[in-house]
């Protein structure tokens, strides 16, 4: 029995958030703290001729001006490709070039308006197609000789990811096809846009040469091991302490505000430095969503059984990887959806181009396949005649299955989304009439599908203090997401204490237990896990010590709710009692855990081919009813039905949470999100022109929770969170092509595309755009 | 710099602020008032809205030197002795945030909606929460924590 597990708590930190005490990095603020700001780079490919900073060094109240070359460090977790600042060449418009820090912000700014900077302009990369031209200028010249991990790139070519995949015989597959279609999509680049934006204090120690660093992040340890590789430094020389996180997305993940932030500390004589990104800034010089061009050919047999499909899939990762490169290796296999398909063949390429960075972004790379994957099924299903709902049913996975390595797919139930969200909108059954000659009403659905990082850890230390409190230590942290409270849940029913009495640890890298990021909807599995197992421990703990204390056989006790009962008796003491009877002398109870999915049985595969295998899958199916207006081209959301596959809801509430925030997310990116880049440039500046949905753009959202049976999960507890949004945006162009006949295959969705594939011609404003 | 008296949340605070200052910058630094949020420092994506004389404002695009006499409330100033008001009480109730970045604005524009429309309807709870940006996704549960308090559990 569970007390608080699949309930709908209210969230821990509803009352910090409420009454505006809750403490993000945004709010940090340190005594005889400075202002940093940073110069940027006006090209999109130059070489930094001359730096003048004299003027700047001597503005009222400058403390320290500093140069890539003053700080020459470069970081990057799969390449080590990216300086702190500029070192003799800028790679993107929006580069850091020179960090100022003064007393404050304004004088921070008037000093970077007294630099002088001479630059030289080479020639760019600006398409990523162009950058696999044999002839086309470098974007890294040394690539083949920077520090990376054990993934592939093509030395002397701007390709800094080639990854291949093949099962069976494409080729045979699609001769034997009824059907054999071929589409090309592309997928924009976003900005994550969470409402805080990149910020971070840092302040150098002397006496440690270290650094204490006040980050908004979502993965404390690896961002700060990523700085400790860089600066070559031993990892207790960072310290980084983590508040709550005003929106991440898989944006804050990275040294960003951190760079220039640590640059300036490191020259301020232990003056804490803060750095805090523009809005502007943050949409132009943070990172975006990894643009893609994905080429798919699908053969299918008449009555819609997939056989073969071959995928052709081109990542912009902008001027430096970041996070990328895992996109374009992880992200990419899940092109192939969540269907059965006998014959396979991926080729994914990462291209370097002197844009933007782009890096993870909620779904890693899952919200770009499933954009093609799931737009072309709709085209199959077309052309066999047949209802979409019907061809995803037939080849979609279901538990047993093996997965594209062997892996034998557990605690799945793809099937219940598509019924339910299908259900939801009234599949099968005719849109009513719209009121409007000129409007036109369709529906359509999209189906998904996304593995967890694995294997990773995480580890926690659970301790109940003397008055019965319990303590979570673990570095999670509270990024939006709610996994404070669904932690805490669990803990509460592992422990056997009430709700209240849970706490969970805010993150500082110095005290806090490992853990992976708070990343691919592993927090609730992995720290769930790991707190079973330490509560478990602890409430074995505490029934021992009442067992000598009371006199009474461990057998028949019981810890609920904090007070422990013999069998048969009833309550005879609570946990604050048995604890607090040890007065001045003392008695906390502690147990440390360590989980990790390596060696689950889970998780074997073919031979060599484990590492593909996820310890949980994700599933999805997003249902869409809209209204299109054949005169403006305007798009009207009616309603969004999403139905996610979690394992088990811990907090219905945090679930749906997340599914309509992914729902917003996705059909925000969808329709209204355009950087409008050309020549390496992008044409917004802030919100008024980088357009995200509000209030009136949204529909009807209807959350469906599915539960399944994952044997190995707490509590039954998948994930959610990062799959929420990739299925909308194809859901929505499937709903577009069944209400008009037209199919637009380039992101964003755009009024003005869609007028155009009305009149059957091509938007003369975007280079890709094409119909079927 | 300039002195002035500023009311915020019904006390009066002696202030000397550059001519220049928003009042997003008072509150924040002078006042130590952090629930108001930059979001953008541009006006464009609410989250650093309070109320001035009533009504919603973007506190970045005021300056704290024409604000004198009149009354400022924010977040900090809607519980009384750490009791949470009714709207905050539905905020937490119908999990009606995420991040929580933009959740003191979004309460202050919903207090200053049913201080003038005690029973609007959905699309003027839209109309008013319009201007406040929520990357969350937030937005379905703020609407029913507002319908909920409205209509009782729910919503109507």
């Amino acid at each position: 029995m569970t007390r608080y597990v699949g309930r709908r708590v209210a969230r821990l930190d509803a009352r910090d958030k409420v009454t505006g005490r809750a403490v993000f990095g945004s709010d940090v603020s340190l005594p005889g703290m400075l202002h940093g700001a940073v110069l940027r780079s006006p090209h999109p490919h130059a070489r930094i001729v001359a730096i003048d900073i004299t003027a700047a060094r001597s503005a009222p109240g400058v403390a320290a001006v500093v140069t890539g070359r003053d700080f020459p460090y470069t970081f990057g977790s799969a390449i080590k490709d990216q300086p702190f600042l500029a070192i003799d060449r800028v790679r993107y418009v929006g580069e850091p070039v020179v960090a100022v820090a003064a007393a404050t912000e304004a004088q921070a700014q008037e000093a970077l308006a007294a630099l002088h900077i001479d630059y030289e302009e080479l020639p760019a990369v600006l398409e990523m197609e162009d950058a696999l031209d044999p002839e086309a200028p470098l974007v890294h010249p040394d690539l083949e000789h920077y520090e990376r991990g054990s993934h592939e790139i093509v030395p002397g070519t701007n390709i800094n990811t080639i990854y291949r995949y093949a099962r069976g015989d494409v080729e045979e597959g699609f001769a034997a096809a009824d059907l054999v279609v071929e589409h090309t999509f592309t997928a924009h680049a976003v900005s994550h846009a969470a409402l805080e934006t990149h910020v971070a204090v840092a302040r150098y120690e002397p006496a440690a040469d270290g650094y204490t660093l006040w980050v908004s992040t979502d993965r404390p340890f690896q961002v700060r091991n990523e700085l400790t590789t860089a600066l070559g430094i031993p990892s207790n020389r960072v310290r980084l302490i983590v508040g709550y996180v005003g929106g991440s997305f898989g944006g804050k993940n990275t040294l960003i505000a951190e760079t220039a932030a640590v640059a300036l500390a490191r020259h301020t004589g232990g003056r804490p430095v803060r750095v805090e990104l523009s809005r502007e800034e943050d949409l132009i010089a943070s990172q975006l969503r990894v643009p893609a061009i994905l080429t798919l050919k699908t053969g299918v047999r008449e009555d819609g059984l997939l056989l073969a499909r071959s995928a052709d899939i081109l990542w912009d990762s902008g001027a430096y990887t970041s996070n990328t490169v895992g996109v374009a290796i992880r992200g990419a296999q899940t092109v192939f959806g969540p269907y059965r398909i006998p014959h396979l063949r991926l080729l994914s390429q990462q291209v370097y181009t002197n844009r933007a960075i782009t890096g993870s972004y909620r779904g890693y790379g899952t919200t770009q396949v499933t954009w093609a994957c799931e737009s072309q099924m709709d085209v199959i299903a077309e052309r066999l005649g047949m209802d979409p709902l019907g061809l995803r049913l037939k080849n979609g996975y279901v538990e047993g299955d093996p997965y594209l390595n062997g892996q034998i797919m557990h605690g799945i139930d793809l099937e219940a989304t598509l019924q339910r969200a299908a259900a939801e909108i009234g599949w099968g059954e005719p849109a009513p009439d719209p009121p409007e000659p000129h409007l036109r009403r369709g529906k359509g659905l999209a189906a998904m599908i996304k593995p967890t990082a694995t294997p990773t850890s995480s580890n926690v230390v659970v301790k109940v203090e003397q008055d019965g409190q319990v303590a979570v230590l673990c570095a999670a942290p509270e990024i939006g997401g709610g996994q404070d409270t669904v932690l805490a849940q669990m803990a509460a029913d592992v422990i056997g204490v009430p709700l209240d009495a849970v706490a969970i640890s805010t993150t500082d890298t110095a005290v806090s237990p490992f853990n992976g990021p708070v990343a691919s909807s592993r927090t609730t599995y992995h720290v769930g896990n790991a707190i079973k197992q330490a509560g478990e421990e602890v409430r074995d703990g505490v029934l021992d010590l009442a067992s000598g204390v009371l006199g009474v056989d461990v057998a028949r006790l019981d810890l609920d709710e904090g007070v422990i009962s013999e069998h048969g008796v009833g309550p005879r003491i609570t946990l604050a009692e048995l604890l607090g009877s040890f007065g001045f002398e003392g008695h906390s109870i502690m147990a440390e855990a360590r989980f990790t999915t390596a060696g689950s049985p889970l998780l074997k595969a073919e031979p060599g081919m484990e590492w593909m295998s996820s310890i949980f899958w994700m599933l999805a199916t997003h249902a869409v009813e809209l209204e299109v207006d054949i005169e403006t081209g305007v798009v009207r959301l009616i309603k969004v039905a999403a139905a996610h596959d979690v394992g088990r809801a811990i907090n219905p509430t945090t679930c749906e949470q997340q599914i309509e925030g992914g729902v917003i997310m996705g059909l925000s990116n969808a329709l209204f999100e355009d950087l409008a880049v050309r020549e390496g440039r992008a044409g917004v500046t802030g919100f008024l022109d980088y357009k995200l949905a509000t209030m009136h753009d949204l529909p009807e959202i209807v959350p469906i929770i599915v539960e399944s049976d994952h044997s190995e999960a707490p509590f039954g507890a998948k994930g959610i969170g990062e799959p929420a949004a990739a299925a909308t945006a194809p859901a929505i162009a499937n709903a577009i092509a069944d209400a008009l006949g037209v199919r637009i295959t380039d992101l964003p969705l755009s009024a003005e595309k869609i007028l155009f594939a009305l009149e059957g011609d091509p938007p003369e404003t975007t280079d890709r755009s094409s119909m079927i | 710099m300039i002195s002035l008296t500023l009311t915020v949340n019904g006390a009066d605070r002696e202030l000397v602020v550059g001519a220049n200052a928003t009042l997003l910058e008072v509150l924040r630094e002078d006042l130590l008032l952090t629930g108001a949020k930059e979001g953008c420092g541009e006006g464009e994506c609410g989250a650093c809205v309070v109320l001035v004389d009533g009504r919603a404002v973007p506190s970045c695009l005021m300056l704290a030197a024409d604000l004198a006499g009149r009354p400022v409330e924010t977040i900090e100033g809607i519980a009384s002795d750490g009791v949470l008001d009714a709207m905050q009480e539905a905020f937490v109730e119908a999990g009606a945030f995420q991040c929580g970045y933009c959740t003191p604005a979004t309460i202050l524009v919903a207090e200053a909606l049913l201080r003038a429309h005690p029973r609007p309807g959905v699309d003027e709870a839209k109309d008013a929460l319009d201007g406040v940006l929520c990357r969350c996704g937030a937005q379905p549960k703020v609407l029913r924590a507002i319908a909920s308090l409205m209509y009782g559990e729910g919503g109507a």
